[in-house]
């Protein structure tokens, strides 16, 4: 018989357990209207939390923006609207969000094995208005994490009420139009929530992205969020033109605008529809959460990123449609006790599972029209994780964080290409440490080790050619470790102002990407990245506050490539600098400045992309008591600069041979938007 | 390491941990009722863990609140009156005035007004601030009536009471 020690502990854990009303793991009392303090929160400087208030003084030209109040985390766009925005946070180009953990109310984001990306992260269903609060920690320095969390996580939840009902409407210039409308109600012993949103946006391109966008939620709930649950249902559809990368080349010498683009027919249309939900208790003694999700979505995307180079008479543009289901269930139970008057310790276990049911493809396609298969496949990619992790309070001034996780991951991929097809599974074990040291009153020391992973694309871990090239390659391992350290302080002995400072190294067993274009999985060499992160916040005045946060990065290549040791498009510094000001009178205001780092674009870092700096801001005037308008002005000094810049080689119609060039996406140039908001 | 060793070494941290005795916090809230023979008006004042409160709203609305601004304080306004009330021999509330409140690190401070009343109009109390929140959480009020002070204690099982 196999011995199944868990549950039998379990079993007898709950039997002796008695029930008691109490919450914990809550922020500090709020008094001042302060971010609220992390100080005997945070296992590491890179951890924090930001509150609705937070939220809604962002200026954000994307709903994806609002995950910048991540320190040192940048989201833009490379392409059309709709797609999945371009990630960057300590010294990574995250692409569409590998390494990068989003969740939205116990829901993944990040789509695994996606046709176009690995851990493809669209945030376009959010509805900024309905977010209570955004949790975030850079490095992998904790067990409840899994999947694309090395460099951080970032976890997003919906309020179940809104204290007041809300509607705005917005008009912008490049045909910017969003009208919302959100509210909650008391109905049926519960909490009924609703909000609707409608957008349009063409954007500065010379062919409109003609954007349109419809989203929906609906959640219903009982009790409170820590005793009792929710069931929420989300619908998003968008569809769009792209504007994809142009070379530079053609810019400077005049063949086409900045805003101009080469392949006319680039866009796609995503489609997702989920239904969730999550059950709390709380007691003095305990606290336990399942959440489980149903997720179905739809993409069909179209890009051209080489033009004429493979195929002159078509063109190379091609297609990437990805349908899926993604169910999952989590659950976690954390006992909660004191030993003695200053010992005290949280132990949680938690499982997760997680299913996708994929069905993807690529395909070389001219004006949307499929002209020939690269691949199509069927993949079902099954994961499971257990983790426990002890939180102990030893003294005022000592706590420990320790856990660790084991990851299992199934992947069947049924092919096109018999010779692509195939099972695999890999597992991984990965512990955390992190040590909190604060023998001060408003200080504290944070040193943090860690290990993490990512999964691999489902379609490396099987294949044997290159479906492209008929070339033989290797399959790839389903899972690459990482390994974090950090040192970390935090203080708050400045009156009013908040400061982290985190030193950190984080190593790749393998920088593994998924080459959308090419429909195979590269594995790459080993990397290293060092960075220093350095955050503050000051609120001198109650209608006045500063943040101004700073972060260096510097991620080398370990492989021992003749070419170099750089990391394309890694990332080597970011900043941003932000001014609140809200008197007591109608007017209130924000300025933000944005300072978007350098970035190698290849190995030998020959090529490399500027850095780039923008100004956003916002004016409110309240018009009445529950009536404001808004307006937000983006790219102020209407600077010239890339959102995103790759080099590559490609070929337009009338050259010989492909180029090695630029390739960029320019930022949006100035531009204006004006919100009505009324409130009831 | 394995994941069967890993499963082991669960179970023995689990089994370490389930023997340890556990003790848990006290929620309680106070509420002074007085009448004020200056102004002839009864006065209440409600004192409550600033910790509860803060929980409390962060559970119900899923975001932290600041009770420094008065639109977030009119959130708690709702829920006080909601739950605490005084009610005369025909079962009528008494219409208490909000006055204000004090918020500090550790409690905040409540004040309420029932014009040109007195105490001895009140037939029956309800207290059920944060009961619904917090099961265990136990309010008690204390009538100062003619110099002389009376407590009630108000919990789950007793939400309403009779003043006299």
């Amino acid at each position: 018989m196999h011995l199944r020690p868990i549950p039998c502990v379990l079993a007898a854990l709950f039997a002796t357990s008695t029930a008691h009303a109490d919450d914990f793991q809550l922020q500090r009392v709020l008094v001042e209207g302060a971010r609220a303090s992390q100080l005997g929160i945070a296992d590491s400087a890179g951890a924090g939390s930001a509150g609705a208030r937070d939220l809604a003084g962002r200026i954000a030209y994307r709903p994806g923006e609002l995950l910048e109040v991540t320190p040192g985390l940048i989201a833009s766009q490379h392409s059309g609207e709709g797609k999945a925005n371009q990630f960057y946070l300590r010294g990574f180009n995250l692409d569409h969000g590998t390494d990068l953990a989003t969740w939205v109310d116990g829901m993944p984001v990040n789509q695994r094995s996606h046709a176009h990306g690995q851990g493809w992260t669209d945030l376009n269903f959010l509805i900024p208005e309905l977010v209570g609060r955004l949790d975030y920690r850079k490095g992998p320095y904790s067990a409840r994490e899994g999947d694309f969390s090395s460099a951080g996580v970032a976890a997003l939840s919906y309020a179940n009420r809104l204290v007041k009902n809300i509607a705005s409407a917005t008009v912008g210039q490049d045909g910017y139009r969003r009208a919302m409308v959100a509210g909650s109600q008391e109905a049926a012993g519960g909490s009924l929530l609703y909000a609707l949103e409608a957008m349009h946006n063409d954007g500065p391109w010379t062919r409109p992205d003609d954007y349109r966008k419809l989203n929906a939620v609906l959640r219903y709930s009982r009790g409170f969020a820590n005793n009792g649950w929710s069931v929420t249902a989300m619908s998003y559809r968008g569809d769009w033109n792209s504007t994809d990368q142009i070379p530079l080349r053609a810019v400077q010498d005049g063949r086409i605008g900045r805003f101009d683009l080469i392949d006319d027919s680039d866009g796609g249309e995503a489609r997702r529809l989920s239904l969730s939900g999550i059950w709390r208790r709380t007691d003095a003694d305990s606290a336990s959460k399942v959440s489980a999700y149903a997720i179905r979505n739809r993409l069909e995307l179209f890009s051209n990123f080489t033009y004429y180079q493979d195929d002159p008479v078509n063109g190379d543009q091609f297609a990437q449609p990805d349908g899926r289901i993604t169910t999952g269930i989590d659950a976690t139970h954390t006992w909660h006790m004191h030993r003695t008057d200053t010992l005290s310790s949280d132990l949680t276990v938690g499982a997760q599972l997680q299913n996708d049911n994929i069905f993807n493809g690529l395909y070389d396609t001219r004006k949307r029209e499929r002209i020939a298969t690269t691949r199509e496949d069927h993949i079902v990619e099954t994961s499971g994780a257990v983790f426990i992790e002890s939180a102990t309070r030893w003294s005022d001034a000592l706590r420990t964080v320790a856990g660790v996780r084991a990851s299992n991951y199934r992947f069947r991929v049924d092919g096109d290409r018999l010779e692509n097809a195939g099972k695999a599974h890999d597992t991984l074990v990965t512990p955390t440490l992190n040590i909190v040291y604060g023998p001060w009153a408003s200080t504290e020391l944070y040193a943090n080790y860690g290990q993490g992973f990512h999964s691999n694309d489902a379609r490396g871990t099987v294949a044997t050619v290159d479906p492209k090239t008929m070339e033989a390659v290797d399959p790839t391992p389903g899972l690459v470790r990482s390994r974090g350290y950090e040192f970390g302080v935090r203080t708050e002995a400045i009156p009013k102002m908040q400061t982290s400072l985190a030193v950190y190294r984080l190593d790749f067993d393998s920088e593994l990407t998924y080459i959308g274009d090419a429909g195979n999985t590269e594995a790459g060499d080993p990397s290293r990245r060092y960075g220093i992160e350095f955050s503050n916040y000051y609120r001198p005045l109650k209608w006045l506050s500063i943040d101004l946060d700073a972060a260096w990065a510097r991620a080398r290549s370990r492989g021992g490539n003749p070419d170099g040791d750089r990391v394309p498009g890694a990332i080597e510094g970011v900043a941003q600098l932000g001014v609140t000001v809200d008197p007591s009178g109608p007017w209130s205001g924000s300025l933000r400045l944005r300072w978007f780092g350098p970035r190698p674009l290849i190995e030998d870092d020959s090529v490399r992309s500027n850095a780039s700096l923008t100004l956003n801001g916002r004016i409110g005037y309240r018009l009445a008591n529950d009536l404001r308008l808004e307006l937000e002005g983006f790219n102020l000094t209407n600077r010239r600069a890339s959102a995103i810049d790759y080099f590559y080689a490609s070929q337009l119609q009338g050259e010989a041979a492909p180029v090695a060039d630029v390739h960029f996406h320019p930022i949006e140039p100035r531009s204006l938007r004006l919100t009505l908001v009324k409130r009831w | 390491m394995t994941l069967r060793a890993v499963k082991m070494w669960c179970a023995l941290a689990l089994l370490c941990v389930s023997t340890v005795a556990s003790a848990h916090r006290f929620h309680f809230g106070m509420t002074d009722i007085s009448y004020n023979e200056r102004t002839g008006s009864t006065e209440i004042v409600h004192t409550y863990t600033a910790h509860d409160i803060e929980a409390l709203l962060l559970n119900l609305y899923g975001r932290q609140f600041d009770l420094s601004d008065p639109e977030d304080q009119d959130v708690l306004r709702k829920y006080v009156e909601g739950r605490f009330w005084i009610a005369a021999q025909d079962a009528t509330r008494l219409p208490a005035t909000w006055i204000g409140m004090t918020v500090d690190a550790n409690s905040i401070v409540i004040y309420q007004e029932i014009g040109n009343t007195p105490l001895t109009r009140a037939a029956t109390i309800r207290q059920g601030v944060l009961i619904d929140f917090l099961p265990e959480q136990v309010n008690t009020v204390n009538l100062n009536t003619d110099g002389a002070v009376r407590s009630l204690t108000f919990s789950r099982k007793a939400l309403e009471q009779p003043a006299r």
